[in-house]
């Protein structure tokens, strides 16, 4: 009995230890790897041209051992991120803010030393649709388009001052901005807000979806907070840009996983992925999110609410971004490519936006490959000490009657 | 008593509307004492238990709506499931009692029906009323009367079958307890979704009148109730029966005699049973968010385990019976449900084959482990320990169901399914104890069905006699004898191997509480 018993314990956790990613035991995410971040808000600007209510360049540095990587956050045009990964770890930003003010911004924007620049990419929050869900379907794809309302242009947008709310402690701001044109008023006490957290090294948010973040990357919340809704089914859906040199491809994964710790009840991520045009070449840079949004601004696990992704467009025309245009200039056709992807959040049968006017989801963005969720060192302790306390106690109590029997022996008559 | 006789020798004046001719004879339906009578009454009893049976996984049949409609969290919604609980903690010692002096089975069986559809009603109309603290009042309600329902339709059993198909009779009560579960479990979600489309839109008024046509199984059963107590009745003044007894005793100061066995046994107990109710009521989610299930798929395997049992049930029962070595079947049945929750916990496998795992060693662990506390208990206190082991068992139950929504509201499914793998690595811990104590102390609890039989021989063939000398006695009014304290010595004799008449065999009694066998 005893050889059967510590043959199937061990079974199981061999079971148990064989499905631990191959990063080792106590690799929750916890790399050493660190890099000095520092925030500058408008670099370069100086108070003689004053900047112009609404012009926010954030400038996120983050200096590794042998690289920097450069994340631009702007506001002009449609909210942009923009992702420079350098091979020198004194390359420095430079932006002609005369330039970049005027009508023609094209190179306005660069890094020094150019040949240092490894990699650049940026993505575009472009547009939010908002469409009436009457047979509640939650798939935008499946919507009538007599059923969408005319689109949200975030291009469009009055962004507030980027300064209020930037927080250089803790790495991060927010950028909440409301329709210029709003002729129904849907903006007047809501806002759709963007806010960006720069990461020195690894770890997570305290609040869902809890992402696990690495030093090469950095964090978008969007938040559609408060905004009128234009019917009683509706439902919102956002349009975003991805802008990489020629050359590239880029693919959107599901992938499973069995860890919802972190986010409860989501077992799933979803990663769009950039990547050289030849398949085999390790991933260049990544968007990487849970297909869950929340319904409310301190979530509680019923607030979750699905996320679907569209197919992957190719755009012919380069979005309204003025950091696109600073930096890649204003013609797609030589230079880049911008491919667009739809999210739609909700799924059939969840409340619509009218139940509590808020909606918030959560985009990871960097460079190189997404990181991985493992499980909690919690989570196998308390598995370790689960299924190594009746072990042990299998085998001491194995060889406590072994030896107890071997010293009796002589007297013991069997019962058979 | 003049009166008695005279009824008894002349049935027909007291039923005159059945038609009984001048030859005096009652068609045999209307005979109590046969067969085909029996059969109707065994129809009453079965259908007595089902409206608390269906009732009790009502929450977990429409977790989502539940949650949607009243706005809960999980934690919240399995606070439905503690309060059925709480009053259990105290009723399991009570139960008995109150059904054998205070009100008698045929009044108990009425009061605990009506408290089953009370709580039911109060549970449905929290729901319309859109208040949530009523719905948890319901189903305090209904948990006093279920579990006392489930002993007095045990009693009904024994009094109206012992001697003849009794065992048949629990088996048919348990297949119909899982029944009821089951239907519960697939039904209860259509129903909603046709009502919505008839209300318009889905809402705690939908969910309550959904709660109120289940509550129509509850009414079904106390009209059970009011027959079977008539028919019972009738069969005293016509047979002159007496009302049936549970015959448990209870006595709370034997506490202090419980051996480190039967603690470990109680231990086995919790540690088993709150990684499975509780994972089933919160089951229905978990299949639709990981393994991508629809709503009707995710019902249809959350009551696997209860279809599952019903069949394997009797069939396991006989084996452990025949085998003995109780003490390793408990450590399978706990094994396999370790391995089941790991691999609902850590794989993407099709979860049909951790669930039809989990039904098994559930059905196994029924069969195993509650026989065994005979084999550490001294007959007289069979009664203590085994309340004592539900009463623990549900205190239990409350307790887990509570911290496993709030485990599922703050650190999700992972981890809750990594807390129920633990609880059940506890009953390991327990079982393996248990088997180095008792082989260490020489006890029975491991020994084979013939090295029992061997053990015991001396002793039952003592008690054989005195079986024999008081059937015959007996024989005519055996079958619709109350059970005395005799009757209950054999009962537990059974499971010591001792040898029995077939039809003594009646330890499915004990495993008959809804707790066990739900």
């Amino acid at each position: 009995m005893a050889t059967a018993g510590v043959s199937a314990a061990l079974c199981v956790l061999f079971l148990c230890l064989s499905l631990q990613p191959s990063r080792g035991l106590f690799n929750s995410g916890t790399d050493g790897y660190r890099r000095k971040v520092s925030l500058e808000l408008n670099p370069g600007l100086n108070s003689s041209p004053a900047a112009p209510p609404g012009v926010n360049v954030l400038h996120v540095r983050a200096v590794g051992p042998s690289d920097t990587l450069h994340f631009i956050w702007g506001s002009q045009g449609a909210p942009t991120l923009l992702l420079i990964h350098t091979n020198s770890s004194n390359s420095s930003l430079h932006i002609d803010w005369q330039r970049m003010l005027s009508s023609n911004s094209t190179g306005s924007l660069w890094v020094e030393p150019e040949t240092s620049v490894q990699y650049s990419s940026a993505l575009v929050f472009t547009r939010i649709w908002e469409y009436s869900d009457d047979n509640d379907t939650a798939d935008p794809s499946r919507v009538p388009s007599s059923s969408f309302f005319p689109a949200y242009d975030l291009a469009d947008f009055a962004w507030d001052d980027l300064n209020r709310t930037l927080n250089l402690a803790t790495l991060r701001g927010q950028l909440c901005g409301r329709n210029s044109s709003d002729p129904a008023g849907a903006f007047a006490n809501g806002s759709v807000c963007l806010e960006i957290s720069a990461f020195e090294a690894w770890g997570r948010d305290a609040a869902w979806p809890r992402l696990l973040h690495s030093a090469n990357s950095s964090q978008l919340r969007l938040v559609v907070s408060n905004v009128t809704e234009r019917a009683n089914q509706s439902r919102f859906a956002l349009e975003m840009v991805a802008v990489t040199g020629r050359g590239r491809q880029s693919r959107v994964d599901t992938l499973r996983s069995i860890d919802d710790e972190n986010t409860p009840s989501i077992f799933q991520v979803s990663q769009w992925v950039t990547m050289p045009a030849n398949a085999r070449a390790p991933v260049l840079s990544f968007a990487q999110w849970k297909p869950v949004a929340y319904r409310s601004r301190a979530p509680v696990f019923e607030d979750a609410t699905p996320v679907r992704h569209s197919a992957l467009l190719d755009l012919p025309i380069p979005p309204d971004s003025g950091l696109v245009r600073a930096f890649f200039g204003d013609q797609p056709s030589p230079g880049y490519q911008a491919v667009a992807l739809n999210v739609s959040f909700g799924i059939t049968g969840d409340p619509f936006y009218n139940a509590t006017r808020y909606l918030s989801w959560t985009v990871l963005l960097g460079l190189g490959s997404p990181p991985q969720d493992s499980f909690s060192v919690l989570v196998q302790v308390i598995m370790a000490v689960a299924l190594g306390m009746p072990l042990l106690l299998l085998l001491l109590g194995g060889l406590y009657v072994c030896l107890g029997h071997r010293n009796q022996a002589p007297g013991y008559a069997p019962i058979n | 008593l003049d009166e008695d006789n005279s009824e008894v020798a002349d049935p027909s004046l007291s039923d005159d509307r059945d038609g009984s001719g001048p030859g005096r004879r009652m068609p045999s339906i209307c005979d109590p004492s046969t067969l085909l009578h029996r059969i109707v009454v065994l129809i009453f009893m079965c259908f007595l238990g089902f409206g608390s049976y269906f009732c009790y996984d009502n929450p977990a049949a429409l977790q989502t709506q539940v949650i949607q409609d009243m706005q809960l969290n999980t934690s919240k919604f399995m606070q439905l499931y503690a309060w059925y609980s709480w009053p259990n903690v105290v009723l399991c010692f009570f139960g008995g009692f109150l059904l054998d002096r205070v009100f008698g089975i045929r009044l108990g069986t009425i009061i605990f029906s009506l408290f089953v559809c009370f709580g039911q009603v109060i549970f449905a109309a929290g729901a319309l009323c859109n208040a949530f603290w009523l719905m948890e009042l319901g189903r305090f309600v209904f948990g006093i009367g279920g579990e006392s329902l489930a002993v007095a339709q045990n009693t009904y059993a024994v009094s109206w079958f012992k001697g003849k198909e009794l065992n048949l009779v629990f088996g048919l009560q348990l297949s119909m307890a899982r029944l009821g579960s089951t239907v519960n479990m697939n039904i209860m979600g259509w129903i909603y979704s046709r009502i919505a489309a008839l209300v318009g839109s889905s809402g705690h008024t939908t969910l309550g009148i959904t709660l109120m046509i289940g509550s129509a199984t509850c009414i079904f059963s106390l009209i059970c109730a009011l027959i079977l107590g008539y028919l019972d009745k009738r069969a005293e003044r016509i047979l002159n029966k007496e009302q049936g007894k549970t015959g448990e005793v209870i006595k709370l100061t034997d506490v202090k005699d419980f051996s480190l066995s039967l603690w470990l046994i109680f231990l086995i107990c919790v540690g088993y049973y709150v990684a499975v109710f509780p994972f089933i009521g919160l089951g229905q989610v978990f299949f639709i968010e990981k393994f991508n299930f629809s709503p009707a798929q995710a019902r249809a395997i959350n009551s696997i385990v209860y279809i599952i049992s019903a069949p394997a049930s009797p069939i396991l029962g006989f084996l452990v019976d025949r085998v003995g070595k109780n003490v390793i079947w408990v450590l399978c049945a706990v094994l396999t449900t370790l391995a089941a929750h790991l691999m609902l916990a850590f794989t993407f496998w099709n979860p049909w084959i951790a669930m039809c795992l989990l039904g098994l060693s559930y059905s196994l662990l029924a069969c195993a482990l509650w026989p065994m506390v005979a084999f550490v208990v001294p007959e007289h206190q069979l009664g203590t320990a085994y309340g004592f082991m539900q009463s623990i068992q549900n205190l239990g139950l409350a307790l887990i169901s509570i911290a496993a929504g709030s485990i599922l509201d703050s650190r999700g499914y992972l981890f809750l399914e990594v807390f129920f793998s633990s609880c059940v690595c506890l009953a390991l811990i327990a079982v393996v104890v248990l088997y180095f104590v008792d082989f260490l102390r020489g006890g029975e609890l491991n020994l084979s069905a013939s090295q029992r039989g061997k053990l015991k021989e001396v002793s039952a063939a003592e008690t054989e006699k005195r079986v024999h000398v008081h059937q015959q006695k007996d024989e005519d009014l055996a079958r619709l004898k109350p059970m005395s304290a005799f009757g209950l010595r054999n009962r537990y004799l059974s499971r010591l191997g001792a040898q029995l008449p077939d039809h003594y065999c009646t330890h499915l009694s004990s495993l008959a509480h809804r707790s066990v066998l739900k």
